[in-house]
């Protein structure tokens, strides 16, 4: 008897860090294939994954912020306006649903502001003013959320980086930006493996684009 | 050891590597074509598949017995399907998904109508547009006016559509009546709307043929959606060369309130363009508005639009019929309180109900004459919507209008018009889709008068088949009734409603960015207003006898595809219109009709400049006009009409706060546009009658202003 309650403990507990381990396995896996996918057709198919496994996550955030994540690549990727927001429809359902998993999680509102910027690409004279507005308030909560978030500070120095200087934009404005991105990204620990982490590498890219182009 | 064991086989077991089944299979749409990159799963598990380009999937599952396999895809219903894992080793099936509804591919009833709106995604203008359009100068009419099927009638402001009078537009907010929607305008000058363009969300702008769910308007409906609820607070300054501008909104977690107002005074615009009529008193205006926006539960909401106005100025009039000068002094004030709340009733129902008061006045002194104008007006509204299922909805629902009018004239002695009625009416409208591409909508409206004793019912249909994956073809018609005007029923309550027939074809291609459009249309008037004498008091010289046509087409093409940075559109309207109504002694083309209307409006971002500008240019053919100096009705031409207005925005920081500087200039070549004439009533010693030419108030109009956000 008290042999089998042992068994039953034991088993219990490995198959609770069996299936964690599996969860954890399987994102780690989807993650890599993200972030190397290319085509369309690519980011679908890891998106897909993502959503899988959310369907079992159910309390879990991770898999539906990487689908969202894949359905904004795809929405960049697209060349029809139409399916364009088809994609970032679908972006905004996985991104709705992770928010009610998590209301508090400064890289979802990270991932919302990330968002805006392809609407905009869209239609960027009728769209402009009224996403860039919603961006912004996407990116003060994602700070407020967690004030050392490096892709927070990165989207808001690519974004000014490329906004027109009318609107207070331009390399000029965007270089002390792109400065603390890359400070924050230097000593950002992500929480688990497969938390956000992605970023560094582009942002370090374009700061040193940037510099180049001031100095010339 | 034997516990490891135990255990071990237990995590074999768990881990189902022993007995894999295969599924496999292919996920096509309706008509066969293979969906690739749709998602095929076993629910609570991660095992699943995407399928390929060929729309094939396959993939091995560890799990047993009864399982639940879905296939979604975007865009498409999602399926579910039971299997029994234990029974087989290879299971092969196939998805046929079938499509959404909702989606920007569906076909849409949209004859007659053209949407303005910033939440949809493919409209064909958008409240923005509306706002930045030169010459509209900021009004929502006037924006209209840059659209097809509407004429430039440059000496009176409001909408005439179609062979239609002004009056023949109704107005809406938020579905609700606004009786009172143009400020209160003196004889042969241009009036403008009453509201800002920046109160509102989106625009329902008709042409004809429309909903069941509007009555009361012969020729068009404009229905403006006030804004949804803030989502920060913010404030703005705006100073203008004709007078000032402010606004304010706080907002909670689930309402917000916002406060604006303006000062408009031209008195010192009007000394710099030059004047083509003699101020005794320069315009001067005073707007508040109140908005409050209450969430109430998950889809609940309470929309208050409170608004007040008073405007005054005064002119010393020519009036060329008695061959005198006039001094009128003009004084108008407007209270317009609007609530409307609307919430689902479970999943299938919605209800949309509405409260709206009017109050108007206006005072006329004209030298030693008077004559006041009080308008009131209470209208409530009740709507049903019945989502069935995905191819019917069905909407119903009842509003009852009471409006009374008085008008007091002191001019050789005391005079008193006054009447009042209740409007009773019910609607019911069914929208049916057959198929993702061809859909249906039958409605009808039933109304009653008090005034008028008098039982309407009406007929309206709408059609629309996709021909295309971006075009598409309508087909509207129906009848509409409308009260004959406040001027003839004050002296002639015994009159009958005028009565209009309307027939409407569409062909239209549309994209996110590019739309052209070609309409058709055949309206017949009956039951026309006809008297032979203006303003004669007896009763009995009104009859309903007046009758009517027209027919024409209107083309649209919006392009903000092909030039960088640039969007314009390109709006033409033939049209062929006969009346004989009012005094008419026959059939003509009414005074307010030209034959071709052209307006062309080009905007483009210059980013470098931080510049936005905007031009517009306008085109009417002659106009047809009485000139009794010559044989027959209605037998000179005026000159075609021409305008060229200009925009500039430029975007610039203010202490630190953006700002926009704001350029506008109407008719900037000077065009000398005569609308018409006006006739003395008798002829001179010569036999000769003689005439003024009526003329728009300025001959050029320049406004600037800078708008600050705090």
């Amino acid at each position: 008897m008290k042999k089998s309650i042992v068994t039953l403990i034991l088993v219990s507990l490995f198959s609770f860090g069996f299936s964690n381990e599996t969860y954890e396995k399987a994102m780690s896996l989807s993650i890599e294939k993200l972030f190397q996918a290319k085509t369309i057709p690519e980011n679908v198919e890891v998106a897909n994954q993502f959503e899988r496994i959310s369907k079992t996550e159910k309390t879990e955030w991770l898999p539906l912020y990487y689908a969202s994540f894949a359905y904004i690549m795809i929405s960049y990727q697209e060349s029809d306006n139409a399916k364009k927001d088809q994609f970032l429809d679908q972006a905004q359902k996985y991104l709705d649903q992770a928010m009610a998993i998590d209301p508090n999680e400064s890289e979802l509102y990270m991932l919302q502001g990330f968002l805006y910027p392809s609407r905009i690409n869209i239609d960027p004279m009728n769209r402009g003013m009224v996403y860039m507005a919603d961006m912004n308030k996407s990116l003060d909560k994602a700070l407020e959320l967690n004030p050392d978030n490096p892709r927070v500070y990165y989207l808001r120095a690519t974004m000014t980086f490329h906004m027109p200087e009318a609107y207070g934009g331009g390399a000029a404005k965007a270089l002390p930006l792109y400065q603390v991105a890359a400070d924050k990204f230097k000593v950002f620990k992500p929480k688990t493996a497969i938390s956000p982490n992605w970023g560094k590498e582009i942002c370090d890219a374009e700061f040193k684009n940037v510099q180049e182009a001031l100095k010339k | 050891m034997k516990t490891y064991i135990v255990i071990l086989t237990f995590l074999f077991l768990l881990s189902g590597v022993s007995a894999q089944v295969r599924l496999s299979g292919k996920v096509t749409d309706q008509k066969q074509m293979p969906l690739g990159g749709a998602n095929i799963f076993l629910q609570g598990s991660y095992d699943g598949a995407s399928t390929d380009s060929l729309g094939n999937f396959s993939f091995k599952t560890g799990l047993k017995g009864i399982q639940y396999l879905s296939a979604t895809f975007i865009g498409y219903k999602p399926i579910l399907r039971k299997l029994d894992l234990d029974s087989t080793k290879t299971i092969v099936l196939n998805f046929v998904l079938e499509e959404t509804g909702g989606q920007s591919n569906e076909v849409m009833i949209n004859a007659g109508a053209f949407e303005a709106s910033d939440e949809k995604k493919a409209v064909m203008l958008r409240l923005f547009d509306i706002a930045t359009t030169p010459s509209a100068q900021g009004d929502i009419f006037g924006a209209l006016g840059s659209l097809p099927g509407v004429q430039k009638v440059g000496e009176d402001g409001r909408v005439f559509v179609r062979g239609g009078e002004g009056y023949e537009t109704k107005t809406f907010m938020d579905g609700m009546l606004v009786e009172t929607p143009y400020l209160s305008r003196m004889p042969d000058m241009p009036t403008r709307g009453r509201y800002s363009p920046m109160l509102f969300s989106g625009t329902l702008f008709s042409t004809g043929a429309y909903s069941a769910e509007y009555g009361q308007a012969l020729s068009s409906i404009v229905d403006m959606k006030t804004n949804a609820p803030e989502t920060e607070d913010k404030s703005s300054v705006s100073i203008m060369s004709v007078g000032i501008m402010g606004s304010t909104s706080k907002c909670w977690k689930n309402s917000s309130l916002s406060l604006s107002g303006d000062y408009v005074t031209s008195g010192l615009s009007n000394k710099i363009n030059k004047q083509q009529v003699d101020w005794i008193k320069s315009p001067v205006g005073i707007d508040g508005t109140v908005m409050y926006r209450q969430k109430t539960g998950k889809t609940g909401m309470y929309k208050f639009f409170g608004t007040f106005n008073n405007s005054t100025s005064g002119m010393i009039y020519p009036n060329t019929q008695t061959g005198e000068k006039q001094n009128i002094l003009l004084n108008g004030s407007n209270v317009y309180l609007n609530n409307t709340y609307n919430n689902m009733l479970g999943e299938k129902w919605m209800i949309k109900s509405g409260l709206v008061w009017n109050y108007d006045n206006q005072k006329f002194d004209l030298d030693n004459d008077q004559v006041v104008t009080n308008q009131k007006m209470i209208q409530a509204k009740f709507g049903f919507i019945n989502f069935i299922n995905d191819q019917t909805e069905l909407k119903f629902g009842a509003d009852w209008v009471n409006y009374s009018y008085e008008q007091k004239i002191r001019m050789n002695g005391n005079f008193r018009l006054p009447f009042s009625n209740n409007q009773l009416s019910g609607f019911a409208e069914m929208e049916y889709k057959l198929t993702k591409k061809f859909a249906t909508r039958l409605g009808a409206r039933i109304e009653n008068s008090s005034l008028l004793n008098q039982t309407t019912f009406v007929p309206r249909f709408s059609g629309a088949y996709k021909t295309g994956n971006h075009s598409q073809v309508s087909l509207a018609c129906g009848q509409f009734y409308q009260n004959p005007e406040e001027d003839y029923l004050k002296f002639a309550p015994q009159l009958k409603a005028e009565k209009a027939d309307h027939l409407v074809m569409t062909w239209q291609y549309q994209t996110e960015l590019r739309t052209f459009r070609v309409e058709g249309y055949l309206k017949k008037y009956s039951d026309l207003v006809k008297f032979t004498k203006p303003l004669a008091y007896d009763p009995l010289d009104y009859s309903n006898t007046g009758s009517g046509h027209a027919e024409g087409i209107d083309f649209f093409w919006r392009d903000k595809e092909t030039f960088k940075s640039t969007d314009y559109w390109i709006s033409y309207s033939w049209i062929n219109a006969r009346r004989n109504y009012k005094d008419y002694p026959s059939a003509a083309i009414p005074g307010y009709v030209s034959e071709h209307n052209l307006s062309v409006v080009y905007k483009r971002f210059f980013e470098k400049l931080h510049t936005f500008a905007a031009v517009t240019y306008s085109f009417a053919s002659s106009r047809p006009y009485h000139d009794p100096n010559f044989s027959g009705f209605m037998n000179s031409k005026t000159n075609p009409y021409n305008d060229i207005s200009l925009s500039l925005t430029y975007l610039l920081k203010c202490f630190g706060k953006p700002a926009v500087l704001h350029l506008m200039v109407n008719n900037l070549a000077g065009f000398n546009n005569v609308f018409g004439y006006n006739f003395t009533n008798t002829p001179n010693a010569a036999g000769y009658y003689e005439s003024t030419p009526i003329k728009s108030p300025f001959v050029r109009q320049t406004i600037l202003l800078i708008s600050i956000m705090l």
